[in-house]
């Protein structure tokens, strides 16, 4: 029987290292060391710590940022300025300390997914990413709000273009099918049983009368966004709103929704605004949104399939701790990350392995590298260019190639993995992607380099085994290959698979003793050829590996 | 990715006996398995599949110009103009008035394919309910289903599954060496899922650079996968990289033994859309899959791929509705149809292939107020082939009877691949049970689209009816003789009378016409006894006939 119930042991070494896969982007060794430590509710705790505010993305053209208000001819082009705040946005999960706000900030972008190159206007992505980053442990239902009002989304789903008398449904239908209630079974002609065409209908009234900002200085006193603005005419009137009663299904008990203050017939800016707030009140009182959102959470950070049992002994009971909290996420994060089912203590019979059941996203994959291995990037406070560069040919064109277009996905519902049934997260895995992930690693520990042949960004294996948090005694080939294995591996492997690592891999099927050797001449020489290449091999071989690919 | 693992499982050496899941073949021979088998390679057909992502607005491709005064009213912002240099092309005068279809400018591709008798339009298809989600309508399409089904395997590879039993483990093999299905793109779509395993396509975007990566990565695999959540996400993993090392190969030899016939493909639509809309996507694909075939690929089921049709804005240009991004893609789909089948035949292959296009839906009737329109209903499907029995299938779609601004349906999709499957593929009824057609091709509900394959007889007399010349009358003749020809398009017309030497002694007529049969005198009484030749011809027919005079 699933259950949320706490699990109150001490983590250990390979719970640890789930937690932070899952709930951050990865750590390193000594990090995975130092949680181990913990019980579930400590490493938790820690990992809720809120990271330092960043500074805005700065452009190599100025030197400085662009976002007071927005970019001038002075800065570089609009498809460049796009690519330098995806680089900036990803530096913070290269960057931080692990913590759940960078993983759920993206989570929150794969939920409310806005595709840049429909957008083409680099503010309006910087402010999307500020939203998600403000509310990545905070409250989804105000984030919600929010998003409504978000220039960005409004551009995405034509929000501009929705107006008294021209109606257009396109945000309408997708903050009901995608982003609160989610879709129940269709059980007639235009009932989705959790909402039905008239509620589309209805809710696209609801959203009309609204344009995008483009200067960026509508601004949000009380929760300090940028926000799109209400089409008034001189009086101030939302001149473009439907301000008549709208009228929603029988899925919403009928509730109405009505300007709650109207002038001649129309309703005030303010009214308007507050009629958004209605809706999101009115969806988010139905029971079914909790349960789509908690859904969505559990897919992201636990696991694809949903069985009875699962909807029944932990979808519920978060969705019920998420509205008992107003819809904060930081309860609902800490429930499950805290309970016996995400360790997989809930079970006596191990069939269900939460742990290693993700494939990786190539994000995961990417930054999970990076974080574990510390490899070194241009300091972005110094070196804007090399910084730009080395992200666009060592993380974001690794990412596309990957199968991962970043913030950039074909279809308007976001990328497949998070919501393609039946598939979910192996639709990161085919023939093509597959190989291009192994294919990552390799060029990593080659050195990945410029059209020039200048060296960006490298994995280098020497740095990496010379440094005694990492390997306590390179010297010791067994412990060496464990030390490696055992934290970057999800689940144990066996030992014909330890065997291989070691020694058709490491050794060369040559012994131990000869190793231990080879590095000794290294240590005394300098000379690391021969045992680079061994390491080389080595690193290689668990990159590239199948298990290597899960989370 | 690592070729030991592939050497030790392939299942077949040279010469050895045909083996299916280890057993011989004799053993088998009472077994259904192998009669499955043996009845899948009777035919060398291949159904290509074309997937019109968005959701395409038929009603702006074939305009019912039976009703174009309401057609008008229901689109003004968006309407195709009647008449005109930029006005519909007339599909076929000979249809009677309530098929009567007006093609949009930049369908000419789809004209020609019309006028020799390769394409069939069946019209007005959907299903019922049709849901007005992207992603869930086109799992629908995909899953073969109704609109409450939830399956998780595709039609497409449910078919393949049961034509080709034992996959991934008993291929390839001497009898299908060639992947089952394939996808071109990066990624493999719910079509081709079957209910367990891996799907049965692999999706390949360039034989060459796929086969040059495959063999640069990957490694040693592990001998032994526990059965746990994690042990199923790697067995999926090993799965398609098994796959992808014994495809790769073949699929390069098969890639550098085909060619192309030379046929020019088309790269840009050449009026103006927007201009990441004006490159022919289409057009490199299905390229690809005739120089696959010309290699000698087995591969049954092949889908490509076009996106774009979600115009729920700017679907037009504004200040010419027959330009944009929807007419660039329909040119982008005629062209590249025109070019392929000229490239099938002067590969040779023009007999095996059958092409069909698909869309998760079709748009609404009447326009938005942003120039585009929104998700709808009913929409055309085209079947292009040498053996394709070109009708129209049903009348245009009723303007008068629309179901909430939207289209009614009069067929449902079932009934055209069930058609297609049945007739063109010769699928069995076990087969058919499979893909969940057998309800839809009912004497009742079948809808033949395939002509006769040995003689295409249909074809032949398809375009005997649109264009002709007939014999002269009276002939022989001495004085006034009369001179009847008839052409199914505007285009320019040249009648002339020549000697048997070949030498041009009249012209009769050198003028665009529109299309009709014309009826003109010849004063024959200046010529010398003897036989004449009155020749007729367009851009696309010639024809003659012979002419005595006598004194």
């Amino acid at each position: 029987m699933a259950s949320l119930s706490p699990f109150s042991q001490t983590l250990g070494v390979k719970r640890a290292a789930h937690l932070l896969r899952r709930a951050a982007f990865g750590a390193t060794k000594s990090q995975i060391d130092q949680f181990a430590q913990l019980t579930p509710a400590q490493a938790v705790n820690q990992l809720f710590t809120q990271p330092a505010e960043r500074e805005a993305p700065r452009d190599p053209a100025t030197g400085t940022d662009w976002v007071s208000p927005k970019p001038t001819e002075n800065n570089s082009g609009r498809d460049e300025l796009i690519g330098q705040t995806k680089a900036w946005w990803i530096d913070s999960f290269l960057q931080s300390d692990p913590c759940v706000a960078t993983k759920s900030s993206f989570f929150l972008h794969t939920h409310f997914t806005t595709i840049s190159n429909r957008l083409r206007y680099a503010p309006s992505i910087y402010y999307q990413i500020r939203l998600f980053d403000q509310f990545a442990v905070g409250n989804f239902k105000e984030l919600t709000k929010c998003i409504c009002l978000d220039n960005a989304m409004m551009r995405h789903l034509d929000g501009q273009l929705n107006r008294k008398g021209s109606p257009n449904e396109n945000y309408a239908r997708e903050f009901l099918e995608l982003y609160s209630i989610g879709k129940g079974p269709q059980r007639g002609p235009d009932d989705y049983t959790t909402f039905t065409e008239l509620d589309v209908v209805e809710a696209a009234k609801v959203f009309s009368g609204y344009d995008i900002d483009e200067e960026f200085t509508n601004i949000n006193p009380e929760l300090n966004v940028v926000q799109a603005k209400v089409r008034t005419n001189d009086q101030g009137l939302a001149a473009q709103h439907d301000s008549s009663t709208k009228t929603f299904s029988a899925a919403f008990q009928n509730a109405t929704i009505a300007p709650i203050e109207i002038v001649g017939n129309l309703a005030t800016a303010e009214a308007a605004i507050d009629e958004i707030q209605q809706l999101v009140d009115l969806v988010f009182d139905q029971e079914a949104t909790a349960l789509h959102i908690c859904r969505k959470l559990y897919r992201f950070f636990v696991y694809y399939e949903i069985s009875d049992e699962v909807e029944q002994d932990i979808i519920a009971p978060l969705a019920t701790i998420f509205r008992d909290n107003g819809y904060e996420l930081q309860p609902v994060l800490q429930a499950l990350f805290t309970s016996q089912h995400f360790y997989d203590e809930d079970n006596s019979v191990n069939v269900d392995d939460h742990i290693g059941a993700i494939i990786k996203s190539p994000l995961d994959l990417i930054v999970g590298i990076h974080r574990f291995f510390d490899v070194p990037m241009p300091d972005y406070q110094g070196e804007l260019t090399s910084f730009y560069e080395t992200m666009n040919q060592g993380v974001l064109k690794p990412l596309t190639d990957q199968g991962m277009y970043f913030y950039e996905p074909f279809e308007v519902a976001g990328y497949p993995a998070y919501h393609q049934n039946p598939t979910f997260h192996r639709n990161w895995i085919s023939s093509n992607y597959l190989a291009r992930r192994y294919e990552y690693a390799k060029k990593l520990i080659e050195g990945i380099r410029d059209q020039d042949g200048n060296e960006l960004v490298k994995l280098d294996v020497m740095a990496y085994v010379t440094k005694p948090a990492n390997i306590s005694d390179p010297s010791d080939a067994e412990q060496l290959v464990r030390e490696l294995v055992d934290y970057l591996l999800p689940e144990e492997i066996s030992e014909e698979r330890f065997d291989f690592f070691l020694r058709a891999i490491l050794l060369d099927d040559l012994s131990e003793i000869n190793w231990k050797f080879e590095w000794q001449n290294y240590e005394s020489t300098g000379d690391d050829s021969a045992v680079r290449v061994q390491l080389e091999k080595l690193f290689n071989t668990i990159l590239q590996s199948p298990e290597y690919q899960l989370s | 990715m690592n070729r030991r693992s592939f050497l030790k499982k392939a299942p077949i050496a040279a010469g050895a006996p045909l083996m299916l899941n280890g057993l011989s073949l004799q053993a088998m021979a009472e077994q259904s398995p192998l009669q499955r088998l043996a009845a899948s390679s009777t035919n060398d057909r291949v159904l290509v599949i074309i997937q019109l992502h968005g959701g395409n607005d038929g009603l702006n491709a074939l305009i019912p110009i039976n009703q174009y005064g309401r057609y008008y009213d229901l689109r003004p912002n968006i309407a195709i103009a009647d008449k005109g240099n930029r006005g519909v092309i007339p599909l076929d005068s000979t249809l009677p008035d309530e098929q009567q279809i007006g093609l949009h400018p930049d369908m000419l591709g789809m004209k020609e394919l019309y006028d020799q008798g390769l394409m069939s339009i069946v019209q007005s298809v959907a299903y019922d309910n049709m849901n007005g989600s992207h992603f869930r309508s086109r799992d629908i399409w995909f899953m073969g289903g109704d609109y409450d089904e939830y399956i998780d395997s595709g039609w497409i590879g449910r078919y393949l599954d049961q034509l080709f039993p034992g996959y991934p483990d008993s291929y390839p093999n001497e009898e299908m060496p060639d992947p089952l299905g394939i996808e071109i793109g990066n990624s493999v779509s719910l079509g081709f899922h079957r209910d367990n395993g891996i799907p049965t396509s692999i999706a390949i975007s360039n034989p060459q650079q796929f086969y040059n990566l495959i063999n640069s990565v990957g490694v040693e695999p592990p001998e032994s996968v526990a059965d746990t959540y994690y042990g199923h996400e790697l067995q999926w993993i090993l799965d398609i990289e098994q796959k992808s090392n014994q495809y790769a190969g073949r699929l390069r030899e098969l890639y550098e033994r085909g060619s192309n016939s030379g046929v020019q493909y088309p790269e840009k639509y050449p009026l103006s859309a927007p201009a990441n809309s004006l490159r022919n996507g289409l057009a490199p694909q299905l390229q690809m899959i005739a120089r696959l075939l010309s290699g000698g690929i087995q591969t049954k089921v092949f889908l490509a791929r076009i996106g774009g049709f979600d115009t729920h804005a700017s679907q037009v240009e504004e200040y010419d509705a027959s330009m944009g991004i929807h007419a660039a893609l329909l040119y982008h789909i005629s062209e590249a149809m025109k070019a392929f089948q000229a490239d099938l035949r002067g590969l040779g292959l023009e007999n095996r292939v059958m092409t069909v296009t698909m869309s998760e839906f079709g748009r609404r009737a009447k326009s938005n107020g942003s120039y585009g329109t929104d998700h709808g209903t009913a929409a055309p499907m085209f079947v292009f082939g040498r053996n394709v029995k070109p009708v129209v299938v049903c009348t245009n779609p009723d303007l008068n009877d629309l179901n909430r601004n939207n289209l009614k349906h009069h067929f449902d999709y079932r009934q055209v691949f069930g058609s297609l499957i049945q007739d063109w593929m010769q699928a069995d009824d076990a087969t058919i049970e499979r893909t969940n057609f057998a309800d839809f091709i009912t004497p009742e509900s079948k809808i033949e689209l395939v002509g006769d394959p040995i003689t295409s007889v249909d074809a032949i007399q398809f375009k005997n009816e649109r264009y002709y010349l007939k014999p002269c009358s009276p002939n022989p003749a001495n004085g006034l003789t009369q001179v009847t020809y008839r052409i199914n398009a505007r285009e320019w017309v040249m009648v002339e009378l020549i000697d048997t030497m070949g030498n041009q002694l009249k012209v009769l007529v050198n003028e665009e016409q529109i299309a009709g049969e014309y009826s003109l005198t010849l004063d024959v009484s200046g010529l010398k006894t003897g036989t004449y030749i009155v020749q007729a011809k367009t851009s696309g027919w010639q024809d003659t006939t012979k002419l005595i005079v006598v004194r």
